[in-house]
């Protein structure tokens, strides 16, 4: 007989979760409150950059290790899906304007410290800048470029998961709302489903059980932008209004995207939304054109290290703290997830966010 | 020390032990006070044991940092504030004119006002014509990491003013401008950006304490007078008459 899985959270981990326990044989139930579509996930809101080497500049070594691993899973990931899914491995571009040099030299400075090879960044000047986003050639004389890195579409890539999920034989109870998760149960009013693993995957909806968790708001914009013309990330880097701009199809730009400490959900506030659209704007003037076709609002689950965490106990398997990852490490936490329950063995990739936290 | 810029919450708790800071800052200008929606980091703060010092960043008017002050009492139960009212978004350099005015205003509702203004002694000394007992010149602007630019200044602040608490805020970028701010007899430095971004924040704030102690000293110890030129400790016998020669 095959084994039981209750998932709980149909975010992008979740989502994923179920795909993989799916293929290895297992029955699969997922669970969550919100619809098939996913808005109120944080996987609706994020950019979906695949970075782990800018990510350097202030995440952890692990987080790197962890997104070095899942940037090699992704088009594996992606060819088992449905339907297709935005994604360009172009690398990502990382800009300063002259006056907040210091703030490129800094990133420069710190992803040498910590850089797993030297060819991971690039200094480029105005040259090739104009080879690799020649409309940026003219306001940006100097950056880093920092090719083995990726993007994808993650509204594409839930929707993609979201449809793979409904040919498969899973059981999907969308807009239901989970009472409890428990050691080899998941409790829906009165009713205990009972499985072989239950797997937390809930984000800042695990907040009752997981007291440490916060949030952290994130506000972006969707902007469509005929005018503009870029193929890849890029990166401004300013003292306080650093700020990311990332391509969709169809000259549709993500511009994301602040960090406050808060588990605020409410709309994106004017400051920020003049923050991004002003960095944007001095990124390129085309996005004076642009229509804002759209603000997201979430907050990312975080520990107070801001790293991710597997924690397993009897019958339960609880996975959060993805903070600002999701899309960079989902894939490396489903392989140690999945080795755990299905094996019994430990991924390499396991120690320090498997072992480190006693609940 | 402030709180903010840190890699993670955990890093900055141990670069607040590690400094043994007993005054941090909170900004909350943007965590939508109104529904205490920051409250799991403050909750962070808290449980560290130092005293919480809620500041009006980010605010530009002398009406939005009353309101924030005031926003900031009842979430922090303090009446402490760190006034900011900035003037320009680039450098952040506070305005001065709004600063006395909020400053004014908070001390009759109350408040412990703690001002960060400029080097500028007449708005110093107005500020503590309000009744600010603790004013918090900055050393340059505010993330710059430039030190003390206008030491001439804050020298003539700590002549000037004798019985308020000088308090050097922003601009520190090394542990050994944090001396020097120290050695002109200023009572406290305030740090963010030079500990929050250096590679092991830990660490860091471990020097600025060190070299917090070292100015102290060295200010109560007295520092000597430099002098114009080289005056040996020992007399120099190998060279008599020395001086006929120049």
């Amino acid at each position: 007989m095959s084994s039981t899985a209750g998932i709980v959270g149909a975010g992008v981990l979740g989502r994923m979760m179920a795909v993989e326990l799916n293929a290895r044989g297992w029955a699969v139930s997922l669970y969550d409150r919100d619809t098939e579509k996913g808005e109120d996930s944080c996987s609706w809101t994020g950019a979906g950059m695949i970075a782990p080497y800018c990510e350097l500049e202030a995440a952890e070594q692990i987080v790197t290790e962890l997104g070095v691993y899942s940037k090699d899973k992704w088009p594996g990931w992606l060819e088992r899906l449905a339907e297709p899914v935005f994604y360009k491995s172009l690398g990502s571009l990382v800009v300063a304007h002259p006056n907040d040099r210091d703030e490129l030299l800094r990133l420069r400075r710190r992803v040498l410290e910590n850089a797993p090879r030297p060819d991971i960044m690039e200094d480029v000047g105005i040259d090739r800048i104009r080879e690799l986003e020649p409309e940026l050639a003219e306001r940006f004389r100097s950056g880093l470029y920092f090719p083995f890195e990726e993007h994808l579409d993650n509204r594409d890539l839930m929707r993609a998961l979201g449809e793979t999920i409904r040919r498969k034989d899973i059981e999907w109870n969308c807009g239901t709302e989970v009472t409890a998760v428990e050691s080899n149960a998941v409790v829906i009013g009165d009713t205990r489903h009972t499985f072989d693993w239950v797997l937390d995957c809930r984000g800042l909806g695990a907040q009752p059980d997981l007291p440490h968790l916060r949030g952290v708001r994130g506000e972006l914009l969707y902007l469509h932008a005929p005018e503009v013309n870029l193929s890849r990330p890029v990166r401004l880097m300013h003292p306080r209004y650093s700020i990311y701009i990332v391509p969709r199809a169809g000259h549709v730009y993500v511009v994301g995207a602040t960090a406050i400490e808060s588990d605020n959900r409410g709309p994106i506030t004017v400051r920020s939304a003049l923050e991004l659209l002003s960095a944007a704007y001095t990124v390129h003037t085309g996005f004076a054109e642009a229509t804002l076709i759209e603000s997201s609002v979430n907050c990312r689950p975080g520990f107070p290290d801001n790293l991710p965490r597997i924690l397993p106990d009897q019958g339960l398997i609880r996975i959060n703290g993805l903070y600002r990852h999701g899309f960079l490490i989902a894939p490396a936490l489903v392989d140690i997830v999945c080795e755990f329950i299905d094996e019994g063995s430990t991924h390499p990739l396991a120690e320090g966010i498997m072992d480190a936290w006693q609940l | 020390m402030g709180s903010a810029l840190y890699p993670s919450p955990d890093v900055m708790r141990d670069a607040i032990e590690a400094a043994g800071a007993e005054l941090v800052t909170v900004a909350l200008r943007r965590q939508s006070p109104q529904q205490a929606s920051g409250s799991r980091f403050w909750e962070l703060i808290r449980e560290l044991n130092v005293r919480v010092l809620p500041n009006t960043a980010g605010c530009r008017t002398v009406k939005e940092a009353v309101a924030t002050a005031q926003m900031a009492r009842e979430l922090f139960e303090t009446n402490w504030i760190k006034l900011e009212v900035i003037g320009d978004d680039y450098t952040l350099q506070p305005d001065t004119a709004a600063l006395v005015e909020a400053a004014d205003i908070l001390i009759k509702e109350g408040f412990e006002v703690l001002p960060y203004t400029t080097e500028d002694l007449i708005t110093a000394q107005k500020l503590i014509d309000a009744g600010c007992r603790v004013v918090m010149p900055w050393g340059s602007y505010i993330g710059s990491g430039r030190g003390l630019v206008n030491k001439f200044a804050l020298q003539t602040l700590r002549a000037r003013l004798p019985d308020a608490t000088l308090i050097v805020d922003a601009g520190l970028g090394k542990p050994s401008e944090a001396a020097h701010a120290m050695e002109l007899g200023f009572d406290a430095v305030l740090v963010n950006s030079a500990i929050a971004l250096s590679a092991d924040p830990p660490t860091m704030a471990e020097a600025f304490a060190n070299a917090v102690e070292a100015g102290r000293a060295g200010y109560e110890a007295g520092l000597m007078s430099p002098r114009d030129m080289a005056s040996p400790s020992t007399p120099t016998l190998g060279t008599p008459f020395w001086h006929a020669g120049t």
